[in-house]
């Protein structure tokens, strides 16, 4: 482990233990700083991530658990056949405001189309989805158009909830800079490269202050940083109340998640 | 064992000598670290100092703010407050106050 994956894995820890988002930030950047400065091994300097991460736990102080709010997104019985092959069978997911949810299971089992079901833009064979306030969604791939500039993604999404031009520029411009982007170059989407196109596609998913947000593996061609402040920015969105489902095959998110679904179907249903 | 008694002292009186260092001027924790160690206190690792840093900033008696030195890129360095300069006066009093007896105790084994 070298000292980027120390530090990426003292944030997950400081995560886990609900040290506040900003704290993390802080205490991340400054362990990084003291080791360019003075070289040396992390576990050295700093010890296990854990251990580090517990005592800056006690230093800082942590955020309450926040209550489960009221249900934002109930799916439950979801069956879904193409042609003869059962791709889901009797599915649920149930997520309150402040919560993430994250969807697993092995490739073809059934996460994207789950998402599309929950997301309304597909519909099930069998069971009901019930959603509580305004929806995001971030398909995987498309949500993009490829001939508009970024600001003009931001000023027609931003129209659809009644903001006016300059204020959905605005909006847009700030949420894409959370991500590690300056957005307000004149460039049309199909120039941009896929890692940059997503973050457009996730800036848009949000842009509206959805109550519910549907991410579908949203952070494919991230680098490690924008990664990370995806993260944080997830953490954000579930700490302001919105109710976040994320379909991902990385396991090491799983930590900073409050539920898991796992789709693989020799284990059919949810699981807390 | 001598470590260990090395380490319980220092648990007792960090936080007075990072008020102490800085007392006249800001600085930031990798630069606290060498001060203590110039200082003759030894080497003091980041996963020991910066809990300490964080508790004194929580408690009000230093301040914090990331900024770009004389030189090099920007560190987060901390001041101290009115509050620690106040703490500092206390701690400092309570602390030759107890080490002044127990110096007196133990010279005779020294010595001898």
């Amino acid at each position: 482990m070298n000292a980027d994956q120390w530090l990426h894995a003292l944030g997950v820890e400081l995560h886990r233990r609900r040290v506040a988002t900003e704290d993390v930030r802080h205490v991340v950047a400054e362990a990084a700083t003291h080791l360019r400065d003075g070289g040396g091994d992390p576990w050295t300097v700093f010890g296990t991530p854990d251990r580090y991460a517990a005592a800056i736990a006690e230093s800082v102080g942590t955020r309450p658990a926040p209550r489960p709010g009221t249900v934002r997104l109930h799916a439950e019985g979801i069956t879904k056949r193409y042609g003869r092959r059962t791709v889901l069978r009797d599915a649920g997911l149930t997520v309150r405001a402040g919560q993430i949810a994250a969807i697993v299971g092995a490739n073809g089992c059934g996460k994207s189309t789950f998402l599309r079901i929950c997301a309304g833009v597909e519909s099930p064979d069998g069971g009901q989805v019930t959603v509580s306030g305004r929806l995001g969604y971030c398909p995987q791939q498309g949500g993009t158009d490829d001939f508009l500039l970024p600001d003009e993604h931001f000023v027609l999404v931003g129209a659809g909830r009644g903001m006016g031009r300059a204020t959905a520029r605005r909006a847009g411009r700030i949420a894409a800079r959370q991500l590690g982007w300056e957005s307000d170059r004149a460039v049309l989407a199909r120039r941009l490269s896929g890692g940059t196109r997503q973050k457009l596609n996730l800036t848009l998913s949000t842009l509206t202050e959805p109550d519910v947000l549907l991410l579908d593996e949203p952070y494919q061609g991230f680098d490690r940083g924008t990664y990370v402040n995806f993260w944080d920015q997830l953490l954000r969105l579930r700490d302001e109340g919105r109710a976040i489902v994320v379909v991902t095959h990385l396991l090491n998110q799983l930590d900073r998640v409050d539920l898991v679904l796992d789709l693989t179907p020799a284990t059919p249903g949810g699981r807390p | 064992m001598e470590i260990e008694r090395r380490g319980q002292w220092l648990r007792g009186v960090l936080d007075l000598c990072v008020l102490g260092l800085l007392r006249d001027r800001e600085s930031y924790g990798y630069e606290l670290a060498q001060s203590l160690d110039a200082a003759g206190i030894g080497p003091i690792q980041g996963g020991t100092l910066y809990p300490v840093l964080l508790r004194l900033q929580r408690a009000g008696l230093v301040t914090a703010q990331w900024h770009e030195g004389a030189s090099g890129p920007a560190r987060k360095y901390y001041r101290i407050t009115d509050h620690g300069r106040a703490a500092l006066g206390r701690g400092g009093h309570d602390w030759v106050a107890f080490v002044t007896p127990v110096t007196t105790i133990v010279t005779g084994g020294v010595d001898g």
